[in-house]
């Protein structure tokens, strides 16, 4: 009995056990508070660590609240075969999800919008001509999905260039906002993204002061757009503060 | 490796990073010689082990385990099926291993790790075989639903002893395994009860009583070791596995009976001298690795 | 021993061997190896110029590649690749044919029971047909563990799937040397001992699996001197070949 179990697997009908959806917390105007209990304008705590994986170039980990992602940066490395001849280098990005990652089991594979978003947010920060003819390839991997997911791939993959030792203009620290009824709810949780009426992601070089990346969803008057995009702008260079004191850290920890 | 004599000359000259990656196996000989490894451990010495249980919210189990820098994530999602005909009363368990780029420099998108199915079967396999859960535990209605348990590893970080840290890590997952509580819906689904328990509603009874946890019988724990001339090394890592080819895998589980003896080639042969060698540091090493659950176990309890 | 097995066979009989060699003219060596009704055709084609990605080009590559009789090729079918490129690997001299690679293509004809073995064995004798370098050859052996403790040798599938556990060894041909006996042993064991792979299924003692070890031994020795019969039986057919 024991010599080939679950050689014939069985056809299963997963059911989604979810019976009732958590009740919406938007009344229009009314004073209501985050799932999480955070102020409107008041990010989640950000947890970085770099060097989080061994085996590549550089790497790092990030957590907010239930998100959580691991990025590794793996060269500069010969570029594929078939790829032609290039004096600035290549930058390949890869986001994927784990398949427990999301609250109902995902099939764990590539995320290509993610990717390219990924690829746009970096690609003006790095300075390419530094390493000619071959690929920095940056993969990343969320581990939980928990909201605001593009936007600390963003900010993560960042740190694990640095930590990679490859050269940027600045770091990029990346942050979201999202409209719910009148309200903009900034580092929205999944709960908030799944009833938001728009959406506003900005990654951006503080020092610089200098976008790499605006993406806007849904429907926005300007005075809120601009409103929006001020508050980005905060986050991001206080994100950015955070992301340079774990670089410090790191340092001055391989130092002793 | 084709100029020993060569390599002899220079190494009094040479910087000892410049010898490791020339030659990798008369660096790692001279070490042998004195029994100790480059990175300081005795032959027979794992690496440090840790664990975390419940590393990730979104599941009803997980585990984060790490053998010196191999770091394995465990995860188990409970959804429901109907059984098949043959077993009405046996819930099924589906196991996979994932090696994501994020892992190893050789694992690019798109193509996946060559050892990535290869290590899933033998997991599967090696907790099947090892009688560690009772499919029937799974089981909700008989021939109506059944649970199936979603067992997704992903290797974070590939340093060597790829199938230890793997296994290690199922098994903490399983045993951080909280069933959620669920009821038959007049519609003949199941659906969860939520944990406040509402009152005023028309909840059915629960088809499992509280939330339960698996009576998890013998547990497997295993040791890969590298087989080179007379040396038996344990726990390689991956600069090891891949200068000295020859791996044997022992699973014992924790009343030592054999679950699986994997060798799967190498230059090397495996006499009975060796075999039972390996056997004796499986042994020594699930003491170990026994207690290193418990200790993560209690831990939880107390939170 | 009170052992009765369907076919009538003793615990350790092994079902009629066949092995014939040079059977495909456009591979450049195959085999193909029966034992009773489990049938495997085995091609070897190479050695081909470079390596694949990932493999060291100092040494020569084997790749080995498994068709099922039907069906696709799942997570056991890579396992078993793995295992017979491995095993293979250990008994070929790699360092002749550097930055070379041989494909080993295994087709499964027939399967009932000890498949992996009769793979394992069909692949060694392709690579002779293909005048591949070897250090030795291997041969395969499948030992069952019943309820009861007891081991049987070859098993049909119907006997695999009541077994308590069963173990899949290959340990090399026994050597006929001019040496005078006891000149090879290693540890005072003989070569042939060495397991070169043991893949194992379902929970034994400890003192099972070496009792296996001690049959399959046994029986390894039958086998061989079958494999040396049959590649001999051949040689004068095909020296023209090379």
């Amino acid at each position: 009995m024991a010599s080939k179990p679950g050689s014939a697997p069985t056809t299963y009908t997963p059911t989604p056990t979810r019976k009732s959806r958590p009740p919406i917390f938007k009344d229009s105007d009314v004073d209501w508070v985050r799932p999480d209990g955070r102020g409107f304008h008041q990010c989640r705590p950000a947890f970085f660590r770099t060097g989080a994986v061994n085996a590549a170039a550089g790497s790092a980990y990030a957590e907010f609240g239930n998100t959580k992602v691991i990025v590794s940066v793996f060269g500069p490395r010969e570029s594929k075969k078939a790829m032609m001849y290039s004096d600035v280098g290549r930058l390949n990005c890869n986001v994927s999800y784990t398949t427990f990652a999301t609250p109902v089991r995902g099939q764990g594979s590539d995320h290509k919008e993610f990717s390219s978003m990924l690829h746009k947010a970096l690609e003006g920060a790095i300075m390419l001509e530094t390493f000619p003819k071959t690929t920095v390839d940056v993969f990343a991997l969320v581990l939980e999905s928990g909201g605001s997911d593009i936007p600390v791939v963003i900010s993560c993959a960042s740190l694990a260039l640095a930590d990679a030792g490859i050269m940027m203009y600045d770091l990029v620290a990346g942050v979201s906002v999202s409209c719910l009824g009148t309200n903009l709810v900034i580092d929205p949780i999944l709960e908030e993204e799944s009833c938001q009426d728009g959406n506003l992601m900005m990654t951006c070089m503080p020092s610089r002061y200098e976008v790499t990346q605006l993406t806007v969803t849904g429907e926005w008057s300007s005075a809120k757009m601009n409103e929006a995009m001020q508050l980005c702008l905060d986050a991001c260079s206080k994100l950015a503060t955070i992301m340079r004191s774990c670089l410090k850290e790191a340092a001055s920890a391989t130092q002793d | 490796m084709g100029l020993p004599n060569v390599s002899g000359d220079l190494s009094a000259e040479m910087e000892v990073d410049a010898f490791r990656r020339l030659f990798p196996l008369r660096f790692y000989e001279r070490h042998l010689a004195d029994s100790i490894r480059p990175d300081a451990r005795p032959l027979g010495r794992a690496r440090d082990t840790t664990m975390a249980l419940g590393a990730v919210a979104s599941a009803d189990g997980s585990a984060l385990t790490k053998i010196g820098s191999t770091t394995m994530l465990a995860a188990i999602k409970m959804e429901v099926m109907t059984p098949s005909t043959d077993s009405p009363d046996e819930g099924c368990i589906a196991i996979d291993f994932h090696m994501p780029p994020i892992c190893s420099p050789i694992v690019r998108p798109g193509r996946p790790a060559e050892a990535a199915p290869v290590v899933s079967k033998q997991l599967s396999d090696t907790i099947l075989s090892s009688g560690m859960i009772d499919l029937k535990e799974l089981s909700l209605v008989s021939g109506k639903a059944a649970w199936m348990a979603y067992l997704d590893i992903y290797c974070l970080d590939a340093d060597g002893a790829l199938f230890d840290c793997a296994l290690l890590s199922a098994v903490a997952a399983f045993s951080n395994l909280q069933i959620p509580v669920v009821s038959l819906n007049d519609d003949g689904k199941i659906v969860v009860v939520s944990e406040e328990g509402e009152e005023g509603k028309l909840e059915k009874e629960p088809v499992n009583k509280e939330k339960r946890k698996l009576t998890l019988r013998s547990l497997p724990f295993s040791l890969t070791c590298i087989l080179h001339k007379n040396y038996i090394l344990a726990d390689p890592t991956a600069e090891e596995e891949s200068i000295m080819e020859t791996l044997v895998t022992v699973v014992l589980d924790s009343s030592s009976r054999l679950v699986s003896f994997y060798k799967p080639g190498g230059p090397v042969l495996a006499y009975t001298s060796a075999v039972q060698d390996c056997v004796a540091l499986t042994r020594q090493r699930v003491k170990e690795l026994q207690k290193i659950l418990d200790e993560a176990v209690s831990g939880m309890e107390i939170d | 021993m009170e052992i009765d097995r369907d076919d009538g066979r003793t615990p350790n009989q092994l079902r009629p061997l066949a092995c014939s060699r040079n059977i495909l003219h456009r591979a450049h060596g195959s085999a193909s190896w029966s034992q009773g009704d489990t049938k495997v055709l085995a091609a070897v084609y190479g050695p081909k110029a470079g390596t694949k990605k990932n493999e060291n080009p100092e040494k020569a590559c084997i790749e080995v590649i498994w068709k099922p009789k039907t069906g696709q090729i799942g997570k056991l079918e890579k396992e078993y690749e793995m295992i017979l490129k491995r095993t293979l690997q250990s008994i070929s001299i790699l360092t002749i044919n550097r930055n070379t690679t041989t494909s080993v293509i295994i087709q499964v004809v027939h399967d009932d029971g000890s498949l992996l073995t009769c793979a394992i064995n069909a692949a060694c004798a392709a690579l002779v047909d293909a005048g591949i370098p070897m250090k030795h050859l291997a041969v395969a052996i499948c030992c069952c563990l019943t309820e009861g403790g007891y081991v049987i040798l070859d098993p049909t599938k119907l006997e695999e799937q009541k077994m308590k556990g069963f173990a899949y060894l290959v340990f090399p041909n026994s050597i006929h040397s001019v040496l005078p006996e006891g000149s090879l042993l290693v540890e005072g064991e003989a070569v042939e001992h060495g397991i070169i792979t043991s893949v194992t299924h379902g929970l034994m003692s400890v003192e099972e699996y070496l009792n296996c070890l001690e049959r399959g031994r046994a029986a390894s020795a039958k086998l061989s001197d079958f494999l040396r019969k049959s590649i001999k039986l051949q040689l004068p057919t095909d020296s023209f070949k090379s």
